[in-house]
């Protein structure tokens, strides 16, 4: 079972390092949806309520580094919370 | 569709932030209820999952870009409060980590993006056929991203009305919201029926296993 989420995780990191590839090909720098609408608007939002220690990053090898991170980070509390919740259900049960 | 700081009237998001986190609570709290230990790994993974996934942005027309949301795939997955548990998390993470999505319009952005946009895939499913398994996924995909940039237009106009020095008309901001939705839509709904098309071929057990935690019949489009 823990090899299959291992394999499933290095899968998913392969995917997405040769997504990353066709998003620094084409679609890097360019609006999304919402920011097309706002910038046909001449509309900007003010400057951050709170400064995020990171960002994406602006080439591939940190936006891999990045992409890298985040997957640990939300792998990492997910699990952590679900992984209580768990035990307390079980705890619960008994 | 990540709104960001300062663009939305004081009482819409803390509106929204209110709204939100009372949908969170109760998607944990039916989570955490019915959570079992071997299906913790593969919720975990499918959030980080999605995570990528919303890194990697791809083109539409007009130089614009859109990303999956990855809510309709969750909802497959993991059922609709499993679903709005995820992406809430990955908000968050993207929100106070990356800066993308700003601090006081996390509660719209889950509106949107988790609650809306699952709860919307969950409706599709429930409504499709079984025997129409694969088109109403898709459907379900492309109408949680055409309903949760709905939410957002619908949220950028009331903005305007209450202080035009927030927000979007909403004359202006719901057709062009929901016209260029309705394309990323169609990406949305490609890449989440392949994912699922691709799961089903190479590890068909994963279209039950997040679901355990779901009482019968709560999810059972999918």
């Amino acid at each position: 079972m823990q090899r299959r989420f291992l394999i499933c995780g290095i899968a998913i990191l392969a995917a997405f390092s040769v997504g990353l590839i066709g998003f620094f090909a084409v679609s890097v720098g360019k609006p999304d949806g919402l920011e097309s609408v706002l910038d046909g608007q001449g509309v900007k939002g003010s400057s951050p309520v709170w400064t995020a220690p990171l960002d994406y990053g602006s080439d591939f090898p940190s936006a891999l580094c990045m992409g890298l991170i985040g997957f640990s980070l939300v792998l990492a509390i997910t699990f952590g919370y679900l992984k209580v919740a768990a035990k307390r259900k079980h705890q619960g049960a008994k | 569709m990540h709104i960001s700081d300062g663009l939305m009237a004081p009482l819409v998001w803390i509106a929204g932030m209110a709204i939100a986190l009372a949908f969170v609570a109760f998607a944990f709290h039916k989570v955490g209820r019915r959570m079992e230990d071997r299906t913790v790994p593969y919720m975990a993974i499918l959030a980080a999952g999605i995570f990528l996934a919303q890194m990697l942005n791809f083109p539409i027309i007009g130089g614009t870009t859109g990303h999956l949301v990855g809510a309709a795939l969750a909802v497959v997955l993991l059922g609709p409060w499993g679903a709005i548990a995820v992406i809430f998390t990955i908000l968050v993470i993207q929100s106070l980590v990356f800066g993308d999505g700003g601090i006081t319009a996390l509660g719209l952005n889950t509106l949107n993006m988790a609650i809306v946009g699952s709860l919307a895939a969950w409706g599709v499913m429930k409504l499709t056929p079984k025997r129409f398994k694969m088109p109403g996924i898709a459907v379900a995909a492309w109408a949680s991203v055409f309903l949760g940039a709905t939410a957002c237009a619908i949220e950028l106009a009331i903005s305007h009305t209450i202080d035009p020095s927030y927000g979007i008309d909403g004359i202006i901001a719901l057709p062009a919201m929901m016209g260029l939705h309705s394309v990323i839509g169609v990406g949305e709904a490609i890449i989440t029926t392949g994912v699922i098309a691709f799961l089903i071929k190479v590890a068909p057990e994963a279209m039950s296993m997040g679901r355990e935690s779901e009482p019968k019949g709560e999810c059972d489009a999918a």
